[in-house]
C-alpha cells in the first residue's frame, strides 16, 4: 500500500472514533473550576488552579508524574510566571482521573510525518488534518501519560493561559472590591496592590474571583518574564537529600502486608503445579496466590508475608513446575539473525513500509561511482529503574485504592478495575514520587498483579514489591533492531544517495494491546505505521537528494516496550555511525561533511557548530586521545555531542562531553543541563554494557552484576550543556540527550583504533 | 532485639525479626524508616547504605546478628532542612537530585569517605562511591562532595565535626 494511503485509513479509523464526539462543542482545556475537587478553605478558578482563601497559596493541579526529569518544578514555573507569584508560593496536587488532562502534544507528535512536512507554520496539508484529528482524538478521550519528552511541549499554552486567567479573574476581583481599575492594579508575589494603598494577597478575592469573568487574556510577553529561563532550583530537592520523598516502595499504610512476585522463568510461561508447604511453613508468611496475566505480565505467584524479606524467602521456598509458554519459546540470538535476514531480504527488494523517500535511490545506487553498505545491530535492553516495580492497593467494601509510582495514571486505575472487577469510578489512584522510569513506568503490569493479591488480604493493604531478578528478567524489552545502511557516493566521495532499510517490532501497537484495549482497534494499522520503529532513521535532517528510508515491521514474540528515546535510542546509532562513515569515504572532516550537508538545516548546523566549537573541534589533542562527534534531533530537539576518549584496556574512557542543543524555549537551564547529563550516562551503560540475552525464552541477565550499569569512576567527569537561544516553544529534554552518545563514542574510538563498531554494545 | 539507630534505642519484637533478616528490612518495614532504599538485593547499588560504626555499609545484605550492638545511623539523622549536613548542602546548591532514590545512598557513602578522609581527590571518590545512579547524577556528586569536603575543612562554615559520624548513638 503506498504511504498516502495507508496514513490516511489509520486517520480515517482514528477520525471514526471521534465521530462519537464530533457533535459536541469542543472542550477548552482550560476546565471547569469543579473538575478540579475544591478543598476546604481553597477556592477553585479553573481546572487547574485554586487559590489558599487564607494564605494566597496557588494550588496547580499536577497531571505529570515526576520522575527525576523535573516536571513537577517546570510546570509550576510556569504557573508562578503567569500567576506573579515565588516558585515556593506554588503548592502541587495530583489532578484527577478527568480527560482536562490528558497528553495532546505526545500523541500529536506519534504521527509519523517527515520533519520537513511538519515544521510549525509550514505544515502541508496532509499533516494539518492529521494533526487536528489526533489532537481532537486525544483531547477528547484524555489519556493522561507522562511520556514522550512532551510534559513541557503539552503544558506551555495551557498551563501559562489556565494562570494567566486566574489572574485576570483575581484583578478583576480586586477592582470590584476596590471600586479602582484593573489597569492600575499591580502585582508582586500574590499580592494585588494599588499606588494609592490598598493591598491583598490572592486569597481574599479568590472568593469573587471565581465569579468574576476574566476579560481578555493575554500571556505576559517573554521580554517580562522573571522566572522562565531562569535556574530556580528544584523544588523536590530537600526531601531527596534527607530521606522523605515518598517513592511507591516507601508508602506504608495501617496494617499493611508485603508481597514478593516470582513469575514463571520463560517470558508469557505459568506455573502448573506448586507445593506451598515449605513456604507456608516459614515464619512470617500468610499466604500464597496464583496471578494470571495483567496487561501484559507472565503468570506468577505472589507470597504475602510481614515483610519483604519475610515474603521473598517464602518465594524462594516454593516448589512450582514450570510450564513453557503455550505459544513456544524464543531466543534473541534466532530472533537477531531473522531480523538481518529479513532486513536484507527488504532492502534487496525495496520492501517493507517506506517511511521517507526522495528522489530516486534506485538510479543514485545503480549510477554510483561506488556504494557502500554495513549492517548495524542493536540487542534488546531492560530498563533497570532504581526503585523497583511495585504498587501498594487496598480492596474492600467495593472500592479499590492504589499508591503507585507509574507514568499513566488512567491506565493503571483501568488496570485496577479490571483486575477487582469494579467499576473505574470505584478505584483511586494515588500517584508518588517515582524512582526513575525511563518507560517501564508507562505499563501497569504491577498493579493488575497489586490489586489481585490485595483481593485476597481481607482489606489489609499490601505492598507488592518486586525483587530486582524480576524487574530485569520480565520488563518490556528495547526491542532488538538490525539495519542495513546503503549509500551511493558520486566520484569526489561525496554522498547522492542513502537507503535504509530496517527490521524491529513496533512498540506502540504492543503496549496498545496489553496497556489500552479499548483502542486496539488500531493495533493492525499501527504496526506499519508506528514510527518507533524508524525514528531516528526516516527523519534525518542531512540534505542528500536521493533517499529511501523503510522498515519491516515484525513481531518477535518479546514483548517489548518503551525505552528512554525509543527507536532513537539505536536508530541514532546506526546513522549517525553511517553518516560518520561516509564523513571519512569522502575524506572530510566529521563536522565540515555533516555542515556541508545541513545548508536546507540551518538550526541542526547551528546545534553542531555550537558543540565543535565548545568542544574545541580540530584542536591538538594528546597522543591517545580523541574526539567523535553525532548530531541528532528527537522530539522536536536537536543534539550533539562531542566525546573526548582515549582506550584503557580496550575500553573507553570518557574524558568530556560537550553537549550543545536547541530545545526551543528554555524553562529552566539548569534543569535541562541535568537531563543532557543524565541522557549521556543513560545512554553510555547502554552503549557500552547493555545487552538482554534471551534463550528458549528466560532472560540471562538477573540484576545488576549480569546487567551493569555505569558507575562514577567511568563517568565522564565533566559533562557541558550550552543551549542555543530560540523563542519557539519549548520542546524535549528528557529524552533527546540519550541517543547521540552511542554513535560520538563509537565514532571517536573508531579514530583511535581504526576499527568500525556496528553493533551495540560497543565493548 | 535492641538496636541502636540514630542515637536511640530501638527495639524489635523478637517474633516479628529473625537474626538472619537484613537490616534494610527492619528498618523499613519493621521501623517504617524508608528513607534507606531497596536497590538490588545483593550488595550491587548502595541503595541501602547506612553507616555502622561510622563504616558505609550496604544494608541488605547485612544479617540484624552483626549490627546488634552497633551505632546505626541511617539518613534521617545525617541532616535537616534547619540543620543540614554539609553534603547535604553541597546537595542542594549542586542540584544534584533527579528522582532521587539513590541519593540517601550516595549520602550516606559519601558521608563514610568524608569521616576518614577530608579531602578526596577523584581516585579517593571513584573508590569510595561505587553506588548505581541511573539517572546520571554522577558528575554532580563528585563536584558537591568536593564541596562539602572543603565546607567542613572550615572554607565555609560547617555545622558539624568532619572528623566524626553526624550521630553520636
Amino acid at each position: 500500500m503506498k504511504r498516502r494511503t495507508l496514513l490516511l485509513s489509520g486517520l480515517g479509523g482514528a477520525a471514526a472514533l471521534v465521530v462519537g464526539w464530533g457533535a459536541l462543542p469542543p472542550r477548552s482545556r482550560l476546565g471547569a473550576a469543579d473538575t478540579l475537587p475544591a478543598a476546604a478553605g481553597e477556592i477553585g478558578l479553573n481546572g487547574w488552579i485554586r487559590i489558599g482563601a487564607d494564605d494566597g497559596v496557588v494550588v496547580l493541579a499536577m497531571n505529570r508524574s515526576e520522575m527525576g526529569q523535573g516536571v513537577h518544578t517546570a510546570l509550576a514555573m510556569l504557573v508562578a510566571e503567569e500567576l506573579d507569584v515565588a516558585l515556593a508560593k506554588v503548592r502541587l496536587v495530583q489532578a484527577g482521573p478527568d480527560a482536562l488532562y490528558g497528553n495532546v502534544a505526545m500523541f500529536v507528535a506519534t504521527l509519523p510525518f517527515h520533519p520537513s512536512e511538519d515544521e510549525a507554520g509550514h505544515e502541508t496539508r496532509t499533516v494539518r488534518a492529521g494533526q487536528w484529528v489526533v489532537s481532537k482524538f486525544a483531547r477528547e478521550v484524555g489519556i493522561s501519560v507522562t511520556g514522550g519528552s512532551s510534559t513541557v511541549a503539552d503544558a506551555w499554552d495551557v498551563l501559562r493561559l489556565a494562570a494567566a486567567t486566574a489572574r485576570a479573574q483575581l484583578l478583576g476581583a480586586a477592582s470590584l472590591e476596590w471600586r479602582l481599575p484593573t489597569a492600575e492594579l499591580s502585582v508582586v508575589n500574590g499580592v494585588i496592590s494599588h499606588p494609592s494603598g490598598p493591598q491583598g494577597h490572592y486569597g481574599l478575592f479568590a472568593k469573587t474571583a471565581a465569579s468574576t469573568p476574566p476579560g481578555d487574556v493575554t500571556l505576559k510577553p517573554a521580554s517580562q518574564w522573571r522566572l522562565i529561563g531562569t535556574t530556580a532550583p528544584r523544588i523536590d530537592l530537600q526531601s531527596k537529600v534527607d530521606g522523605s520523598a515518598q517513592f511507591g516502595i516507601d508508602v506504608r499504610l495501617p496494617g499493611m502486608v508485603f508481597a514478593v512476585v516470582r513469575h514463571a522463568p520463560a517470558l508469557g510461561g505459568a506455573p502448573g503445579g506448586v507445593n506451598v508447604e515449605a513456604a507456608m511453613k516459614m515464619p512470617g508468611v500468610q499466604r500464597v496466590v496464583r496471578l494470571g496475566t495483567y496487561a501484559g505480565s507472565t503468570h506468577a505467584l505472589a507470597v504475602v508475608g510481614t515483610s519483604y524479606w519475610h515474603a521473598r524467602r517464602g518465594a524462594e521456598a516454593l516448589q512450582v513446575e514450570w510450564q513453557a509458554p503455550p505459544a513456544g519459546t524464543v531466543d534473541s540470538a534466532a530472533i537477531e539473525q531473522a531480523l538481518e535476514r529479513t532486513a536484507r531480504d527488504a532492502a534487496a527488494s525495496d520492501g517493507g513500509y517506506a517511511f521517507h523517500s526522495r528522489g530516486d535511490i534506485r538510479n543514485a545506487l545503480q549510477n554510483a561511482a561506488r556504494t557502500v553498505e554495513q549492517v548495524y545491530r542493536a540487542p534488546y535492553l531492560a530498563h533497570a529503574a532504581m526503585e523497583p516495580i511495585n504498587c501498594t492497593a487496598r480492596v474492600g467494601g467495593g472500592t479499590v485504592e492504589v499508591w503507585v509510582p507509574t507514568q499513566v495514571p488512567g491506565a493503571a486505575r483501568q488496570a485496577a478495575a479490571r483486575a477487582a472487577g469494579v467499576d473505574e469510578s470505584a478505584v483511586t489512584v494515588h500517584v508518588t514520587y517515582l524512582g526513575g522510569g525511563f518507560g517501564r513506568r508507562l505499563d501497569v503490569d504491577f498493579v493488575g498483579q497489586a490489586v489481585r493479591i490485595a483481593m485476597e488480604t481481607e482489606g489489609r493493604p499490601v505492598q507488592l514489591v518486586w525483587p530486582r531478578e524480576e524487574d530485569i528478567t520480565h520488563d518490556f524489552y528495547r526491542p532488538a533492531g538490525v539495519a542495513v545502511m546503503q549509500a551511493s557516493l558520486d566520484a569526489q566521495g561525496l554522498p547522492t544517495g542513502l537507503k535504509i532499510t530496517s527490521a524491529g517490532d513496533a512498540i506502540t501497537p504492543r503496549w496498545i494491546e496489553r496497556g489500552v484495549p479499548a483502542l486496539s482497534g488500531l493495533v493492525d494499522t499501527l504496526d506499519t505505521l508506528d514510527k518507533t520503529t524508524s525514528e531516528g532513521l526516516f527523519d534525518l535532517p542531512y540534505g542528500i537528494p536521493n533517499q529511501r528510508i523503510a522498515n519491516v515491521a515484525t513481531r518477535s514474540g518479546v514483548p517489548v516496550g518503551f525505552w528512554r528515546a525509543v527507536g532513537h535510542s539505536h536508530n541514532a546509532f546506526f546513522s549517525e555511525s553511517f553518516i560518520d562513515e561516509l564523513a571519512f569515504e569522502a575524506g572530510l572532516d566529521p563536522v565540515a561533511f555533516r555542515l556541508a550537508l545541513l545548508k536546507d538545516a540551518p538550526r541542526h548546523a547551528a546545534v553542531l557548530r555550537l558543540a565543535a566549537e565548545k568542544a574545541g573541534w580540530g584542536q591538538p589533542l594528546s597522543a591517545g586521545v580523541a574526539r567523535g562527534v553525532a548530531l541528532h534531533e528527537s522530539f522536536g530537539s536537536i543534539v550533539a555531542q562531542v566525546v573526548e576518549l582515549s582506550l584503557e584496556g580496550g575500553r573507553p574512557k570518557l574524558r568530556r562531553v560537550v553537549c550543545a542543543a536547541d530545545i526551543g524555549t528554555v524553562v529552566n537551564p539548569m534543569i535541562v543541563a541535568q537531563q543532557m547529563e543524565s541522557g549521556v550516562i543513560f545512554g553510555l551503560s547502554a552503549a557500552l554494557h547493555g545487552r538482554i540475552d534471551i534463550v528458549a525464552s528466560v532472560v540471562q541477565q538477573t540484576n545488576f552484576p549480569t546487567y551493569p550499569m555505569l558507575t562514577m569512576a567511568d563517568a565522564p567527569p565533566h559533562i557541558e550543556t550550552h543551549l542555543v537561544p530560540s523563542t519557539r516553544p519549548p520542546s524535549g529534554v528528557g529524552e533527546p540527550g540519550v541517543p547521540p552518545i552511542a554513535p560520538a563514542v563509537a565514532n571517536a574510538m573508531f579514530v583511535l583504533t581504526g576499527r568500525r563498531i556496528r553493533a551495540l554494545p560497543l565493548v | 532485639m535492641e538496636l541502636s539507630i540514630n542515637g536511640r534505642i530501638r527495639t524489635l519484637v523478637d517474633a516479628e525479626i529473625d537474626p538472619a533478616m537484613p537490616l534494610l528490612w527492619a528498618l523499613r518495614d519493621r521501623l517504617n524508616m524508608t528513607g534507606t532504599k531497596f536497590g538490588c538485593g545483593v550488595a550491587a547499588c548502595g541503595a541501602c547504605t547506612v553507616l555502622v560504626e561510622g563504616e558505609a555499609v550496604r544494608s541488605c545484605v547485612t544479617p540484624l546478628s552483626e549490627v546488634k550492638a552497633k551505632r546505626i545511623v541511617t539518613i534521617e539523622a545525617l541532616g535537616s532542612a534547619a540543620d543540614p549536613h554539609p553534603l547535604q548542602r553541597a546537595w542542594i546548591s549542586h542540584q544534584v537530585p533527579q528522582c532521587g532514590y539513590c541519593q540517601s545512598g550516595m549520602l550516606m557513602a559519601a558521608a563514610a569517605l568524608l569521616s576518614r578522609n577530608p579531602n578526596p581527590v577523584d581516585a579517593d571518590i571513584d573508590a569510595a562511591i561505587t553506588n548505581l545512579c541511573r539517572c546520571g547524577t554522577y558528575p554532580r556528586i563528585r563536584e558537591a562532595i568536593k564541596t562539602a569536603a572543603a565546607s567542613m575543612r572550615g572554607g565555609a562554615p560547617a555545622t558539624r565535626d568532619a572528623k566524626k559520624p553526624p550521630v553520636q548513638a
